[in-house]
Formats: C-alpha cells, structure tokens, sequence
C-alpha cells in the first residue's frame, strides 16, 4: 500500500487532544462535582476549558451547555424558541437536521441563487431564522440576518464571529479538529425554554463526557492559532486547485468563488463524469475525496445544498484543504485527477 | 425523437442527452432519477441549451448551438 492523501472533512483529532484523552482515560476520571482532591481537579479543569471556549466563541460562562449528542442540539436550539405563533425561515443550503427540525413546525425555506445567496424576510418578533456561518459542502458564508425582526439560532463556526444579535448558537467540536460526541449549544434567550421532557425547563440535557469537554478545548485552541497562521497557504493552494480546473479541464462547476467563501473548503462538479468512478479511482491512485453526487450518499439523493444552488450534482468532488497538504501534493493531485477526469469521459 | 432513460443512474441520463443531441435538434428525454432535475438545470447552463420541464420525469430538451 502506498500513502494516502486525504482531502476527506474528518480530520484526526489534534495531537496534544488525543495525548490528554488517552491520559485522562488511562488514570480514570473523576466526577468534578465531588469534594475530594481529584474532583476539584477535574472541576478546575473543565473551568479552564470553559475560559478557552468564552474567549473562542465569544460566549459567556453562563450561555455555554455541553452536548453529548451534537446534533441533538439542532432540535434544542431551534424548537426551543419557537412558540405557537413563530415561523421559522431557513435557507435551502441548510443541512438536514435544521430540514427535520423544520418539518415539525411552521416553516418557510428561503431559495438561494447560484452562489448560495438569499434574501432575508423581516419577520416578527415571535419568528425565527437559521443563520448558517459557513456552508459545509462549499466553505459559503451564509448571509447575516442583521434585520430580522426575531429570534436569530446559529450553525456556528470557530472562525466566523458570532452576529451582534444572536439567540441560541450550535457549534460541534469536530469543526475544530475536536472529539467526536461534543456539541456545545449556546443560549443567549432568556425566553429559551429546553423542548425536551423535563424537570427543569431552563436546562439542557447535560450529559456530556468531561474528558471530552475539556479535550475540545485543548483541541480549539490549536485549531483557531493554526488556521490563523496557514490561512494565506491555504488559499493559495485553494487559488491554484481552482485556477487549474478552469483552464486544464473542461466543463467543471465549481461552488462560489475565493473572494467570500473560507478557503479550507472546495466543492466542484465535473460534467458527464460518474463520482463513484472517479472517488474509486482517485482512492487507486491514494487520494481519498468526498462527493456530494447521489451514487456515494447512503440514501441515493444528490447533495441538496448543490440542487438547491443549481450547481450540477453529478461528477461531484469535495475538498479539505489542511496546512499540511503540500504545493507539490497538490499539483500531482490535479495532475491525476486531469488524467482520470479525460479517461472517464473519453 | 425520445430518449428514454428510465432506471438509469446519474450521470448516465446526462450522457446520453448530450449524445442524442449530436444528431437531433429536439429530444424528448425521460428520466426518473432524482438528480435528473437538477443536473439539466445546470447542464443547459454551462452548456447553453434549453429545455422545458413537461412533468417530474419529462424533458423536452432543445440543442441551441
């Protein structure tokens, strides 16, 4: 087996997280809400890691709740605010948690353009809108509801601060190259009330791993002063990989452009070309990639954030761009990809 | 002339419209793959034909340059 280089979205956990699990996990845990010496520890501990988090994600002490289940957050944050008189907007490019959340109650999907843009309604007061800071699939920021009238809940990412005024805000700790199985849910409302079967009605579910809790920090910290530091690297390399499918390849839809999008993500579509062929391939000549064509989702549908742009959704590629992939990986990759891209269409 | 594509995968319909189109100036193309819809919007796009959607699996397509 050769090496592998890989453009996939799931990156490994960060080293320095991965070092404190595996030592937390060998010396055993203790509950920090005890009163014996390591659980004061352990307290300590998770209240660093909340300092780390208020100054990330510019929350307060008080606003941050631990998830387990992050995309149980979705429904938490959302259906939390929503009374009988709400109406909720979201964007056609949200991702399908806010689309079941929504099929509960009154809602309206608001078409986007070709570059992932909408417009936002005014509403009212008792209304909510999802605002999503950056697109998974095409690294596009969504638009900032600055004059919604309502309720505002965020899919939020470390690198895009939060909107001035925000209601209740989701963030899960993969993005930041984080555990697996960490949500935070942020809730600025007072009038946020837990939509769940409940004993107390102001109180997330709170069952969340502390090792966890204080793993993702460790792992946000460097997440946020790496991106900072490879951030031009980055784009650079994004620059070139688009500059290529432009002029070497034809017929490639590629998802917004550099000027707004994040550049550690790339989405792009390639005319007559079957995905499925194209990720095996690639994988036989040690890339793995993701696709957002229908023959390598699980249920057979294309990717509904390209239908919903009108970008193509056949022979689609998705890429992460890390600081560690190098200029030269890069060219090879584009030079493979050209060669295979010519062969399927022959 | 009518192309029909029923139980074909994506890309397969795509494909052969645009091969059918080497010849034909019009064809009617039928289709009930769920990225059918989508993926001619963006195929007359970027190639600059059209087509008018008749019905959830029917297009007609006409080929403008």
């Amino acid at each position: 087996m050769g090496s592998v280089t890989t453009f996939q979205s799931e990156a490994p956990l960060h080293p320095a997280a991965a070092e404190f699990l595996g030592d937390a996990f060998a010396r055993g845990w203790a509950d920090p809400s005890k009163i014996h010496q390591e659980s004061r520890k352990v307290a300590l501990l998770l209240n660093e890691a909340k300092e780390v988090y208020c100054q990330h994600l510019a929350l307060r002490h008080e606003q941050i709740n631990f998830l387990g289940e992050p995309s149980l957050g979705f429904h938490l944050g959302i259906s939390g605010l929503i009374t009988n008189d709400s109406t909720l907007y979201h964007s056609a490019v949200d991702r399908s948690e806010v689309f079941a959340v929504a099929s509960a109650i009154r809602s309206e999907v608001l078409p986007v353009d070709i570059t992932g843009q909408y417009s936002v309604p005014t509403g009212t007061q008792s209304d909510l809108i999802t605002y999503q800071s950056i697109n998974g699939e095409t690294g596009i920021p969504g638009v900032v509801p600055n004059n919604f009238a309502g309720k505002v809940f965020i899919e939020a990412s470390p690198l895009i601060s939060l909107p001035q005024k925000w209601s209740s805000a989701l963030w899960d700790a993969r993005s930041w190259n984080g555990p697996e199985g960490l949500g935070i849910l942020g809730i600025a409302d007072k009038g946020w009330v837990n939509p769940l079967p409940h004993n107390d009605s102001r109180v997330t579910p709170g069952s969340f791993s502390t090792p966890l809790a204080i793993a993702g920090a460790i792992a946000l910290e460097n997440y946020v002063s790496d991106f900072n530091a490879h951030e031009s690297k980055i784009r650079a390399l994004n620059a070139k990989i688009r500059n290529f499918l432009l002029t070497q390849i034809d017929d490639v839809d590629i998802a917004g452009d550099l000027e707004t999008a994040l550049p550690h993500l790339l989405s792009f579509s390639l005319l007559y070309v079957d995905a499925q062929l194209l990720v095996d391939e690639l994988d036989k000549s040690g890339y793995a990639v993701d696709s957002g064509s229908a023959c390598n989702s699980m249920n057979m549908q294309p990717s509904h954030v390209l239908a919903a742009m009108g970008l193509l959704t056949h022979g689609n590629v998705r890429m992460s761009l890390r600081a560690d992939h190098s200029e030269m990986e890069i060219d090879k990759f584009l030079s493979t990809l050209k060669d295979l891209v010519l062969k399927i269409r022959h | 002339m009518e192309l029909d594509c029923r139980g074909m995968r994506c890309p397969i319909p795509i494909i052969k419209l645009a091969h059918a189109l080497k010849t034909e100036a019009i064809v009617r193309l039928l289709s009930d793959d769920p990225a059918t819809l989508p993926d001619i919007t963006a195929w007359a796009r970027m190639t600059g034909n059209s087509f008018t959607r008749i019905n959830n699996e029917t297009f007609d397509v006409k080929r403008e340059n």
